[in-house]
């Protein structure tokens, strides 16, 4: 008996319902190892145990009766007539094509004429082969290397009859932009692995593109991809052993991983930078001050961690506390508040009447900041600039922007922002933001670089 | 008709049990083209001497696919036979083709005529095992699972047996170009070597036995003249295929790898310096008969390769 209010069922339906719309197996690998756990909520939660505990026993890897874990195919079979029926048609439509010479027994003899005609007497020549065309372009070739791929043709399943095969649409994620806007079709026998496909598209890339460096086949993995090619980057690639009936999809694409012991690893062109520091180098040519060598190596280490972290944590959410320097070089008390998506000012209210100026509160769309800097250090201050744009990306508050700017200096397109911190205080949101654009790559952020470049060439250009 | 590229006049073609035919690429082991071949395996593969058409000989069909196009289905249907259609070959200027086949029947086919009329056929007492032509083009020699060897005169109809052994069958027949010997290899593993002595005008090839040896430990399936008449090769169930001199049939190089099971069948290149086997380990082998080893493995079916089809031309 199965009720909305017995919590084992309701488990236990969350978990069918899981395995039965994952497509990537994945879940079903996750939760196949849980049998104790299960057992021990069963006895927990289940109101209604079943008495017959024997009749459970081969129920255990599989809950559900119409869930076989990992044996069957997930397509359905036509029945046999079906696909009889559709194989003598397709024999129809393939014959009516060929032209048919039907074998006609000869009664009337040939005559003397057609004998002569068709059989002809010919003294037997031999033409003295030097070399042959063959031998000649096979010698030619027979220095450069053979592909390192062709293992993997027997793997091809097109033109196959009688074998189940598989097609599919791979995108190939690798190639310059002009060559991958059509996915590759690609038809492979439905026995092979997913590592095998893998090679086999290797194997039809390398004749076709054979300028692109093909790597080995455990470089790339396979990712479930859009109709339109967007590879679908939250799931994992294909499992590389598995077989490749065992997953549904028809679109898929092929990805060259940045490290190829990490299942996951997509090369992604905005990267940290990490300042490596001189001690690993070193280390390897004196042996007595390994020691201080060590900490050196552990204080590194922190370093990175260090670096890493604040690299991770970059887009979130934080305020500081800051001044911010008006046209009339007026420090106004204010909140920075910078995420991976704005940059908040708000002033600080007081109940001061004596404000010079008033700041009001400003948005800032990440997409519209351009660039941020320190400009000068004081003795217990520092100065840092926010550049933005107003042309780029929508403002939530696009008057207030308009109406008041306090900039000090103005550019056709780009204005800025000075603010006065403490040394630290400064330095981090400094890096924090450099970071957040780093990985954003906005384009006011390019165009901005592009322009400082044109100036920089100018002004040498001038000199 | 010659304005094709270079690679199009060398062509390779293999077909067997995975009920395909592939096309290679010779110098890259590249499969550029698989044909469909749904009813049957393949038992012979021939080329028109024009390189336009690929015959394949089937169950109860010879099926011609196009070369020079991507159709992956047969364009022309031969019908009638009602066995294993077992060998195929043309007329050195294409005008009719010939089959053997289980029926116990060669045919020739006339391939220039609109109509479908037939123009001769031959009847022996066993199923037909193999057809060779005669490189005067009007003589035909069958072999059946008898162990006779037909020799069939187109002009005239007459025809003559040889004997070479009683419960043998024989698999092959080879003639080489100069038309000078005949090879015939049989289930036991020998071959007969006969020396051949063209007539004048309408006389018949006069046959005299040459030679015997033991080429094999088990069935040889298929013998071949090199184009230079220098060389011939066996090919045998015992996983192997041997080139012999054919000055004093003596072996020249055993043509070995691991594992690579039946030699089906071979082919020289044009200038005899290379030998292709098909076997039944799938992969079409290119060897070096110089050196006798293996240059180049063409993988890509799925099973055992029976029939190959060659086509090379001269530089």
């Amino acid at each position: 008996m199965a009720l909305y209010d017995n919590k084992y069922w309701l488990l236990s339906h969350i978990r069918n319902s899981f395995i039965s719309t994952d497509d990537t197996g994945m879940c079903e690998l996750i939760m196949a190892g849980e049998e104790g756990v299960r057992k021990h909520l069963k006895q927990s939660l289940d109101l209604y145990p079943d008495d017959e505990d024997s009749e459970d026993e081969d129920d255990l890897s599989h809950e559900s009766y119409d869930l076989q874990l990992d044996t069957d195919f997930p397509i359905r079979y036509r029945s046999n007539t079906a696909a009889r029926l559709e194989k003598l048609e397709q024999v129809r439509k393939k014959t009516s094509r060929m032209k048919h010479v039907k074998w006609e027994t000869n009664n009337s003899e040939l005559s003397q004429e057609q004998v002569d005609d068709l059989f002809v007497r010919k003294e037997p020549v031999v033409s003295e082969v030097k070399q042959s065309l063959f031998s000649k372009t096979f010698k030619q070739y027979r220095m450069m290397p053979s592909n390192p791929f062709i293992e993997f043709a027997k793997f091809d399943g097109s033109g196959q009859v009688n074998l189940q095969t598989k097609k599919y649409r791979i995108f190939l994620t690798m190639l310059p932009e002009h060559q991958r806007n059509y996915p590759m079709n690609i038809c492979c026998i439905g026995s092979a692995k997913v590592s095998e496909l893998i090679g086999l598209i290797l194997l039809k890339c390398s004749t076709m593109y054979e300028d692109y460096h093909w790597k080995p086949v455990t470089t790339y993995g396979l990712y479930i991809t859009e109709e339109d090619g967007e590879v679908d980057r939250d799931l994992p690639c294909l499992d590389a052993r598995e077989n490749i009936s065992k997953f549904g999809f028809h679109c898929l694409g092929l990805v060259e991983h940045t490290d190829p012991t990490k299942y996951v690893s997509f090369d992604t062109s905005e990267s940290v930078i990490i300042m490596r520091s001189p001690f690993n180098t070193s280390d390897k040519k004196s042996k007595d001050i390994s020691k201080s060598d060590q900490e050196k190596q552990i204080t590194t280490d922190l370093h990175l961690m260090d670096v890493h972290k604040r690299a991770m944590e970059a887009p979130l959410y934080k305020s500081y506390k800051v001044y911010m320097i008006t046209k009339m070089r007026a420090k106004t008390e204010i909140h920075l508040g910078i995420s991976g998506e704005k940059i908040e000012i708000d002033p600080v209210q007081k109940n001061s009447k004596f404000v010079l100026v008033k700041q009001k509160p400003i948005n800032h769309d990440m997409d519209m900041i351009a660039w941020c800097e320190t400009v000068d250090v004081k003795s217990n201050r520092t100065i840092f600039r926010i550049i933005y744009s107003q042309n780029f990306g929508s403002s939530s508050a696009p008057e207030s922007v308009s109406t008041f700017s306090p900039t000090l200096q103005t550019s056709a397109s780009f204005k800025s922002y000075d603010f006065e911190a403490e040394h630290e205080t400064a330095e981090e949101i400094v890096y924090k933001i450099s970071l957040i654009l780093e990985l954003r790559s906005s384009d006011t952020r390019k165009e901005y670089l592009a322009a400082q470049e044109r100036r920089y060439y100018k002004k040498k250009a001038l000199i | 008709m010659f304005d094709k590229s270079e690679m199009d006049q060398v062509l390779l073609a293999t077909g067997g049990y995975d009920h395909t035919i592939k096309l290679w690429h010779t110098h890259s082991g590249i499969c550029y083209r698989t044909m469909q071949h749904a009813e049957s395996q393949v038992n012979a593969l021939e080329i028109t001497p024009d390189k336009q058409l690929i015959a394949a000989a089937s169950y109860q069909h010879i099926y011609m696919y196009d070369l020079n196009s991507n159709n992956p289905n047969a364009i022309v249907n031969y019908d009638g036979t009602t066995k294993n259609v077992t060998d195929v070959g043309f007329q050195v200027d294409g005008k009719w083709m010939y089959s053997g086949g289980e029926d116990c029947r060669v045919r020739l086919w006339d391939l220039r005529s609109k109509g479908t009329q037939c123009p001769k056929i031959f009847e022996v007492l066993a199923p037909v095992t193999c057809v060779c032509l005669h490189p005067n083009q009007v003589e035909l020699f069958v072999g059946d699972q008898s162990g006779i060897i037909h020799r069939w005169d187109l002009k005239t109809d007459h025809n003559e047996q040889l004997i070479p052994e009683s419960d043998a069958m024989i698999l092959d027949i080879a003639i080489d170009p100069l038309g000078t010997h005949m090879a015939a290899v049989n289930n036991k593993g020998r071959c007969y070597i006969w020396s051949l002595k063209s007539g004048k005008i309408d006389e018949p090839t006069k046959m005299n036995p040459k030679h015997k040896f033991e080429a094999h430990k088990r069935h040889a399936l298929k013998c071949e003249f090199s184009p230079d008449s220098r060389y011939l090769v066996t090919t045998s169930a015992d996983q192997t295929a041997k080139i012999w001199n054919t000055g004093d049939f003596s072996l020249r190089q055993e043509l070995k790898v691991e594992n690579q099971r039946w030699v089906w069948d071979a082919a020289f290149s044009s200038d005899s310096q290379y030998v292709f086997t098909a076997s039944s380990d799938g992969c079409a082998k290119i060897w070096n008969i110089e050196t006798g080893s293996m240059e180049k493995e063409y993988a890509g079916h799925q099973k055992a390769i029976t029939a190959l089809a060659f086509r090379d031309c001269a530089v």
